[in-house]
């Protein structure tokens, strides 16, 4: 009898903790009442960014009382890879931020849900701009709606360049290297240029690169040009790549062979260097800086190359929605609200981004201080030239790995600019010719 | 005089009982069988629980994981995963960075693990003394241990900046540099920084467990050692050091197992770089995974496993007549 009950007992136990699992992994999100919850884990994340997104979400749940949204915020350099596992898994993400870096992968795993027929008819569309729209239906279907870009403009401190005899900013990428060798070493832990050696370093120099073979580059992929090869092997390249390692050479803090974002920010943002090559979102952190006042500095359109264009590399990101996800229209309310005028304008203001809604860089933000550049560049397209880099590619994070490490190895001088290009151009022009995507 | 039996006799067991409760005494076949099914099913009702998790969460995984380094598994393409057999290993062993990377690997536990272990012996010998607020510098002494590896890293990043670096800043003042060194710019003091970001982080963990493994040898022994007239360095290597043998091996054992395993300083100090040239086996595997190249990432795991199960098992038996010694 003792036995008997003893395994009745045992029995009991493992059916109430089977029960109790059970009950935890519930994650149909449907709650009493009718109440719908939707999982949105967002990528490029900052505390400043996800009060300003879980504010707007506040509205949405006020606008759409039977549902709610939990947002995860994963620390950025994790946030996407926790974001794949999450899909990969199948459970707990219904919204989730997709950027132009992931989308390639995402969507060709069919992870992500086409919202295409959803879309259709979505009055929003009217309000948004061709670009934003353009991006929006890339990759063969609606994988996510842009929530706002981010554009490259220069950085520049107005009193060091008036101090050198400077009147103007630079304009091209050889008047960056005179202003910012002649900025170098004038004055104690003074530097000319915060040269980005360390991760993501590769961004800098195909900016450069684009600028130099402007005339020819393939407006839908910036990597290669119009005949076909890719913009490496053109001899215009070389010229460009010597150009701006003479940046690092003439101009640069010696340690900045390592600099990644943090570092080139920080340079900037405590006085010591001169010129910064950056994403809008670094207004907000230079307006908060002590060391510097809002007078000393602002921005300048991105340097152009020697017939006077450069290409302008529009990143974007966006809000999509989970295949697995057992929520879709709830979650289509959800990325239509998100991507309505106001909501949209209050996220890419709050976010230093440039706005995905028409007419929105006509507000006076957008007319004055370090917003000006995007306006001047904006107002000449044929100069500041907007093309697409191919960031959607499946082996763009592999590609940033080997570009970056090709990159330290010729500034430490264990491989020739030449070497440098010429890997480069098989590199793309092998994945190119193998088809893949 | 009573002569004990040679054999005892065993003692009727409660679960020995026949259904009826009575012990089973002389019913041969029926009794064993029923013995056994019964033992045999509250064992299996005790193990199960224990061998399910374990092979669920543990066994699971690490089968999974090794049979993708067979396979073509890649974020590009993570529905079609066809059997490559031994390519994914080949591509590693033929990697231009492979040479490099090991080295840095056998740097990297060989130039971390001796300071720890020695400063972490001086640590511990200094705080077995007795003296006013010893309990508030062994927490102060224990305190790293605490903190995040990623976070040290991304710490120790700063102050090895060579324009804003505290480390600069102090070497420096103190007139042993006229100028910043650029730390993480280059690959020999990259690599010199990462180390002593790991030998700062690691020493605590060899003070705490010599620590414990000092207070556990007698005070008697000191003091025979005493009387025989030893000195300090005498008793140390031929009374302490001995008597905590076992210890030390085990503890340098985990240790290199966990150095190898450690990526978290270097992923933060500087990714790899430069040029790949801090990178170890496990920074590797990292940058592999985020490149979405999972097989490969993957056979790297397993390479690691192989090496440290090779290692534990030389080591091991290097270290037994020390074992017998002591015993």
């Amino acid at each position: 009898m003792k036995f008997t009950r003893k395994v009745a007992a045992g029995v009991g136990v493992a059916l109430a903790c089977v029960t109790v699992l059970a009950g935890c992994s519930d994650d149909s999100g449907s709650g009493s009442g009718g109440t719908v919850t939707l999982q949105m884990v967002e990528s490029l994340t900052n505390p400043a960014r996800t009060t300003l997104l879980k504010s707007i979400l506040s509205d949405f749940e006020k606008a759409h009382p039977t549902i709610k949204v939990e947002l995860v915020s994963p620390p950025t350099d994790q946030a996407d890879n926790k974001i794949q596992q999450m899909l990969q898994a199948g459970s707990g993400i219904d919204v989730l931020e997709v950027r132009d870096l992931t989308v390639g992968p995402f969507s060709t795993n069919k992870w992500l849900y086409d919202m295409t027929a959803d879309m259709k008819d979505w009055a929003g569309w009217a309000d948004f701009t061709d670009n934003a729209k353009a991006v929006s239906t890339t990759s063969g279907g609606t994988y996510f709606i842009s929530s706002g870009f981010y554009g490259i403009s220069l950085f520049y401190r107005k009193d060091l360049i008036q101090k050198a005899g400077f009147s103007e900013p630079p304009d091209s990428w050889d008047d960056l290297l005179t202003q910012a060798t002649k900025i170098q070493g004038s004055a104690p832990n003074t530097y000319g240029y915060a040269f980005r050696g360390g991760k993501n370093g590769y961004t800098n120099i195909t900016l450069a690169i684009e600028a130099y073979t402007a005339d020819d580059i393939d407006l839908s992929n910036a990597y290669r040009l119009k005949n076909g090869s890719s913009m490496f092997a053109d001899p215009r390249a070389l010229a460009a790549t010597k150009a701006y390692l003479n940046l690092f050479t003439n101009a640069s803090p010696p340690s900045a062979v390592a600099w990644g974002y943090p570092e080139m920010v920080e340079g900037f943002s405590n006085g010591s260097v001169a010129f910064l090559l950056q994403d809008p979102e670094v207004i907000a952190t230079l307006a908060q800086s002590t060391a510097i006042t809002k007078e000393q500095w602002t921005t300048a359109p991105m340097p152009v190359g020697p017939t006077g264009k450069s290409i302008q590399p529009i990143a974007t990101g966006g809000w999509g929605i989970a295949a697995a996800s057992t929520h879709k229209p709830e979650a289509v309310k959800l990325i239509q609200y998100l991507s309505s005028a106001d909501a949209s304008l209050k996220f890419t203001q709050g976010n230093s981004m440039v706005p995905v809604i028409r007419g929105a860089d006509k507000g006076d933000l957008y007319k004055t201080g370090p917003w000006q550049s995007y306006l001047t560049m904006n107002a000449a397209p044929t100069k500041y030239i907007s093309a697409s880099q191919p960031r959607g590619v499946s082996w763009w994070t592999d590609w940033g790995t080997k570009a970056d490490a090709d990159i330290q190895s010729v500034l430490i001088n264990k491989m020739t600019p030449e070497q440098l290009l010429a890997g480069w151009d098989k590199y793309w022009t092998d994945k190119w010719a193998s088809g893949a995507k | 005089m009573v002569q004990k039996p040679l054999v005892r006799r065993r003692r009727p067991s409660s679960l020995a009982a026949s259904s009826d409760g009575v012990p089973g005494e002389g019913s041969g076949v029926s009794r064993r069988r029923t013995f056994t099914a019964r033992r045999g099913f509250i064992i299996l009702a005790f193990f199960l629980p224990a061998a399910l998790f374990v092979g669920v969460f543990t066994y699971y995984p690490i089968v999974s994981g090794a049979q993708m380094a067979f396979r073509r598994w890649q974020l590009s393409n993570l529905i079609d995963n066809p059997w490559v057999g031994f390519h994914n290993f080949v591509t590693i062993f033929t990697d231009p960075s492979f040479g490099t990377i090991a080295l840095n690997t056998v740097i990297w536990v060989v130039a971390s693990l001796v300071p720890q272990f020695i400063i972490g012996f001086a640590l511990a010998l200094w705080l077995r003394r007795r003296f006013r607020f010893r309990g508030l510098y062994q927490a102060l002494v224990f305190f790293p241990w605490a903190i995040s590896g990623f976070l040290i890293g991304i710490l120790f990043r700063w102050m090895f900046n060579g324009e804003f670096g505290v480390i600069n800043d102090i070497l420096i003042k103190v007139g042993l540099i006229d100028k910043g060194i650029p730390w993480l710019a280059d690959p020999t003091t990259a690599m010199v920084a990462v180390i002593v970001a790991n030998v700062w982080y690691g020493v605590t963990f060899f003070a705490i467990i010599i620590l414990a493994a000092l207070q556990s040898v007698p005070e008697e022994l000191f003091e025979a050692a005493a009387l025989d007239g030893a000195s300090r360095t005498r008793t140390l290597f031929a009374v302490t050091v001995p008597y905590i043998a076992t210890t030390l091996a085990l503890t340098v054992l985990l240790r290199v197992i966990w150095i190898l395993n450690f990526p978290d300083i270097i992923w933060a100090m500087t990714g790899g770089g430069p040029a790949n040239q801090t990178h170890i086996v496990t920074t590797w595997m990292i940058t592999m995974t985020q490149n979405g190249n999972y097989g490969i990432a993957s056979a790297l795991g397993l390479i690691i496993v192989a090496i440290l199960m090779v290692f534990s098992a030389f080591y091991l038996l290097a270290i037994r007549p020390n074992k017998r010694q002591i015993g």
